[in-house]
């Protein structure tokens, strides 16, 4: 590992240990109350979800052209962890969608978006588990509509009508709101950030294994 | 004449008791809410908001919380393993090549 892994490790614990101060200092929202609490865990999820899905399509997209192995780690290891914040957003919102909406679930655009690119993003580990050879570039290849879904479920809320909240809110939030946010999104980002080097380091480590079995046989 | 009249308004009732749930579900679904703009702070929580919903945020973050912890188990397993298998290995390599 890096030398700066362990560093930025301690930071990440003492960063996460403290969004729940950080939130409970966050005041509640006039219609939605406390449920309101859960978009602070809610929405770096998704952001950190769609972050994955980008690096998982571009990484694939460098693969396919380049040809080069360091790319298909990148996006192996980019779409297990869109497949983990995948999850963790498509469970908290419908836990804050039962208080907020009265429902579970809605085929709202971009909650039924989201579950498409999350299906993407594991259609895309099943290729790799059991694709057999070639599966490389055909899982590849899916990750390239994985990313596409990206922009489409930013934007989804503004052009349809729907009861999911608009774009605008997060610039509109007021300081009170927004300082809880970001520092919630800065700790998200540093544990994608963390598991992102851990998991491509799982990669890089099978590979070597790979080469050592591979100059045994010879 | 009477006969008529009252076909008539046997009619009209059985159409209005046919057609009340669809014009109720129209209404209700005219009435459905906007999408939010922007979110409002608010200082004091009513408290019939309380309950159901600190089930609901407890959930969420508890949820957030393990399954995070669990992939972190899951990953630093894996790569536990694997590195002892490379060192193994690689011992193995050097020991052999030296004989």
């Amino acid at each position: 590992m890096p030398k700066w892994f362990f560093p930025a490790a301690v930071l990440w614990a003492v960063m996460f240990a403290a969004t729940p101060v950080v939130i409970a200092y966050a005041p509640f929202e006039k219609d939605m109350g406390l449920v309101f609490k859960i978009f602070f865990y809610h929405m770096p999820s998704a952001w950190m979800f769609l972050l994955g899905g980008i690096l998982c399509g571009v990484a694939s997209l460098r693969y396919l052209i380049s040809n080069e192995a360091r790319h298909d780690r990148t996006a192996l290891a980019a779409a297990e962890l869109t497949v983990l914040f995948g999850l963790l957003t498509l469970v908290t919102g419908p836990l804050w969608a039962r208080k907020s909406w009265g429902t579970w679930w809605v085929w709202d655009v971009r909650v039924t978006a989201s579950l498409v690119s999350w299906m993407i993003a594991v259609s895309y580990l099943i290729l790799r588990r059991y694709g057999g050879p070639g599966a490389e570039k055909l899982a590849a290849g899916l990750a390239l509509f994985g990313m596409a879904n990206v922009p489409f479920i930013y934007i989804s809320v503004n052009y349809w009508r729907t009861i999911h909240p608009m774009t605008s809110v997060v610039p509109k939030l007021p300081v009170s709101m927004g300082m809880p946010l970001w520092f919630c999104v800065a700790t998200f980002l540093l544990t994608f950030t963390l598991l992102f080097k851990m998991r491509v380091r799982l990669e890089e480590q099978r590979t070597r294994l790979d080469a050592i079995y591979l100059s045994l046989d010879t | 004449m009477i006969a008529t009249i009252s076909r008539y308004i046997a009619v009209f009732v059985l159409a209005v008791s046919c057609s009340g749930p669809l014009l109720v579900s129209v209404a209700a679904a005219q009435t459905q809410p906007a999408p939010k703009d922007e979110y409002v702070p608010v200082s004091q929580l009513p408290p019939q908001e309380q309950f159901p919903a600190a089930r609901l945020v407890i959930s969420a973050y508890s949820f957030v919380i393990v399954v995070l912890f669990l992939y972190v188990v899951t990953v630093a397993r894996r790569l536990t393993a694997v590195q002892r298998e490379v060192e193994r290995l690689e011992a193995d390599v050097k020991r052999t090549s030296r004989a």
